[in-house]
């Protein structure tokens, strides 16, 4: 990877991604990309782990706990009343 | 304004996606489970005046987030404003294969990112610092915008993504380490 136009993608890597960058500039990643081989698999990889991060940190809510929360709420709700 | 009776129907929905952050926040499930149910009460208490229509998953994230630091932060007067080292950016992605064959390289890219196990992932996210991981936590588990990051966490948006940049890159060497210690990266091999 090398060169201004490469420098300009990564330096917009993170806000390509997250969808939070202006149009002006996704337009030029998104031209730079399809010209950019090493740039669109970087690009990738970083999508890919983007992914696997999500996907491996959600947590299965224990049931006993649902339960508990359940009659906590319950609880507050009556003596609200 | 909401109305109280709708708060289980309308707040639980988000419940796996609570305890999930306030596992990484907590790093124990007990207190996970106190502080996602403290958060849910404050939330039903405070619910009339939550404005309906407005971000209701957000609203809850913010007193997830603030429950969070006033009850666990250790020094409760300052948020702890750790500094990570410098790492370089493209860091996982430039240790793994080699140029001379992309086809290898992708093989690599496959290993690593299939072979990274939960526990990985997680441990990565917990041992970032409070300052980095909870904005990690927003974006990466949650999928928040910037702004609502910064709106959660009370910092401007500049600040939400430059620790979101750095925060990610460290995880980027923690899971270098792991990937390296499961045997899933050949010795030696980096991208120029």
């Amino acid at each position: 990877m090398s060169g201004r136009e490469c420098d300009d993608a990564l330096t917009n890597l993170y806000q390509y991604l997250d969808k939070e960058i202006e149009v002006t500039s996704l337009e030029q990643i998104r031209v730079h990309l399809e010209d950019c081989s090493g740039c669109l698999r970087s690009f990738d990889f970083e999508a890919r782990l983007k992914i696997v991060v999500r996907e491996r940190l959600s947590e299965d809510v224990p049931a006993a706990f649902l339960e508990r929360l359940r009659e906590a709420l319950a609880r507050e709700a009556a003596s609200s009343l | 304004m909401a109305d109280q009776a709708d708060f289980e129907r309308d707040a639980t929905q988000y419940t796996r996606q609570l305890y999930s952050a306030a596992m990484r926040m907590t790093r124990n499930p007990s207190d996970a489970e106190d502080l996602v149910q403290e958060t849910f009460l404050k939330a039903y208490r405070a619910y009339h005046t939550f404005e309906e229509g407005t971000n209701l998953k957000a609203w809850l994230y913010r007193i997830l987030t603030n429950t969070f630091i006033n009850k666990y932060r250790k020094d409760t007067r300052r948020p702890s404003e750790v500094d990570l080292g410098t790492v370089e950016d493209l860091y996982l992605y430039r240790r793994i294969g080699s140029e001379e064959s992309a086809e290898v390289a992708r093989t690599t890219e496959d290993r690593v990112l299939d072979g990274l196990v939960e526990s990985d992932i997680k441990k990565a996210v917990e041992d970032l610092p409070e300052n980095f991981r909870l904005p990690v936590l927003l974006a990466d588990l949650e999928g928040f915008s910037y702004k609502e990051i910064a709106e959660i966490l009370e910092i401007p948006i500049g600040t939400v993504m430059s620790r979101l940049h750095r925060g990610r890159k460290a995880m980027q060497k923690s899971l270098w380490e792991f990937a390296t210690k499961r045997g899933l990266v050949p010795q030696g091999a980096e991208r120029p």
